[in-house]
């Protein structure tokens, strides 16, 4: 289970190599917001 | 004004390590302030210790030369660092209680035995001490103009030296709180004031900056860059052995969950910083800096001068929270692991010798202290296999341990050196060659023990 969540984690972490290719700050919140909900998570149903 | 900002800054921090040096009455109080600091001081200095002078003067010159991906490479880091250590704290923090464990060593030493416990200090030491010597040629740089160069050395090796001697891990955790506050305040004072000079939040005109890959974060430089730094919370020593600190577990995960919090705002701050700078340079309000070193110190030349002293100092008190973090693990490490003499008395020696060969390297500045320090997160992935094996393997001994940690670290100095990586990142070498050192290792170990037996 463990596993399977750092591979989510990492995979949505690598999505602007893939996905974003946007002049804007779209790149920068992206990953500012899937930090943000990985720390959430790992607050609220990790331990 | 800079030299009474120091002064104050000296008193302040003085004041808070004789205070703590009147708790200091066992090896353990110390080198790990007694397991019994709680969860917020915990996060603070876990964050101090981390965050060193590169956030306010590399990473905002690593973002405004190479845009977004700056961001992303340090989020890697820190959502790294919060998966291993919501899955490897809790298990490192209790055996630490049950077994009296110290030092970064101790881990090692229970599963693999004494004598690679005694060797891992030399390697962190090779690593560790050019690197430190690194950001304090850095801070002294960045306040020569006010105080001189040699003078910048001598404060702050006296400063990492002194605070550690007095009060040791509870002095250095206290200093590092709240200074950490205080790094934190200015990296926000520093957004505020770029905002003020930004005519225009167009940021469409960084072009290419804004996505990945671009010119210069391709692929294989991320990884190169990001590997290295994703596992920093189970091999770089200075935070390894603060698991040991917290009171409890409840504070143990305060301390996790508010580093990460920190983590990200500081991040977050210091990467838009860099962002700020350059589009303030593509508006033609901010020179073209090519040197990104420089940006830093040329954004606080033109800041009012009493807000560059305040952010000048907080760049100062980061580099000294990182610092005195590694002197002091290092000297427990030495007097614990390597002549096993448990006093405090030789911790506080050796907090000496250590600092002293800190600013012996950075005074003469020989051109290989830039290489290790730009290595040292790479040598210490050699010690990778070895944690995760105390965990999920029964295999090895004290021959594969050692065999482990020399093949990592010598292959690390060689590829670094020889260049013959075939476009792979050094740091995924140091791993594999590892992993593959201690699972081959292991064996003919293990077959051996048998017949033996």
């Amino acid at each position: 289970m463990r596993g399977f969540e750092a591979l989510i984690i990492l995979l949505a972490m690598c999505v602007p190599f893939i996905a974003i290719k946007s002049t804007d700050l779209t790149t920068y919140l992206y990953w500012t917001l899937v930090s943000a909900l990985y720390l959430i998570y790992v607050a609220l149903k990790r331990w | 004004m800079l030299i009474y900002a120091l002064v104050l800054y000296l008193i302040l921090g003085t004041l808070i390590a004789i205070y703590a040096m009147r708790r200091v009455v066992s090896e353990e109080e110390y080198y790990i302030a007694g397991r019994k600091l709680g969860g917020v001081v915990s996060a603070l200095t876990y964050a101090a210790t981390t965050y060193s002078a590169f956030m306010m003067v590399g990473l905002v010159g690593l973002s405004y030369s190479s845009g977004v991906g700056a961001l992303g490479f340090e989020l890697f880091y820190l959502v790294g660092t919060i998966m291993l250590l919501s899955y490897y704290a809790p298990k490192i923090w209790k055996l630490g209680k049950e077994k009296g464990l110290v030092t970064p060593g101790d881990l090692l030493k229970i599963r693999y035995g004494d004598l690679s416990a005694k060797i891992l200090p030399v390697l962190i030491a090779i690593a560790l001490i050019p690197y430190t010597s690194l950001q304090i040629i850095s801070i002294s740089l960045l306040l020569s103009k006010e105080i001189g160069f040699e003078t910048g050395i001598a404060i702050s090796t006296f400063v990492i030296a002194f605070w550690a001697f007095l009060g040791g891990m509870r002095s250095v955790a206290w200093t590092d709180a709240i200074f950490g506050v205080f790094m934190l305040l200015m990296a926000i004072s520093a957004v505020l004031f770029a905002t003020t000079l930004l005519p225009s939040s167009d940021f469409s005109k960084l072009g290419d900056l804004l996505y990945v890959p671009n010119s210069f974060w391709r692929i294989e430089v991320f990884i190169a860059y990001t590997l290295p730094w994703f596992f920093f919370a189970l091999t770089n020593p200075q935070v390894v052995q603060r698991i040991f600190v917290p009171r409890d577990e409840a504070s143990l995960k305060r301390m996790v969950i508010l580093f990460g919090l920190f983590g990200l705002i500081y991040t977050v701050l210091v990467t838009f910083l860099g962002l700020q700078l350059r589009l303030l340079t593509e508006l033609g309000n901010f020179p073209k800096i090519t040197d990104r070193d420089l940006v830093t110190p040329k954004f606080l030349e033109i800041m009012p001068k009493e807000l560059s002293v305040a952010i000048a100092l907080s760049i100062f008190a980061a580099a000294i929270t990182t610092a005195n973090s590694i002197v002091l693990t290092l000297a427990s490490m030495f007097s614990r692991d390597v002549i096993k003499r448990r006093s405090v008395l030789v911790g506080r020696a050796f907090v000496v010798a250590i600092t002293i060969a800190i600013a012996l390297f950075a005074i003469q500045r020989p051109a290989y202290v830039v290489d290790l320090a730009v290595m040292s997160s790479t040598i210490l992935l050699c010690q990778l296999p070895l944690i995760f094996g105390v965990f999920h393997s029964k295999r090895g001994g004290d021959v594969s341990a050692i065999a482990t940690l020399l093949a990592g670290f010598t292959s690390a100095i060689l590829l670094y050196y020889t260049k013959a990586t075939f476009g792979i990142p050094i740091g995924v070498w140091v791993l594999l060659i590892s992993f593959a050192a201690f699972f081959f290792v292991s064996t003919i170990e293990k077959r051996f023990k048998v017949e033996t037996s």
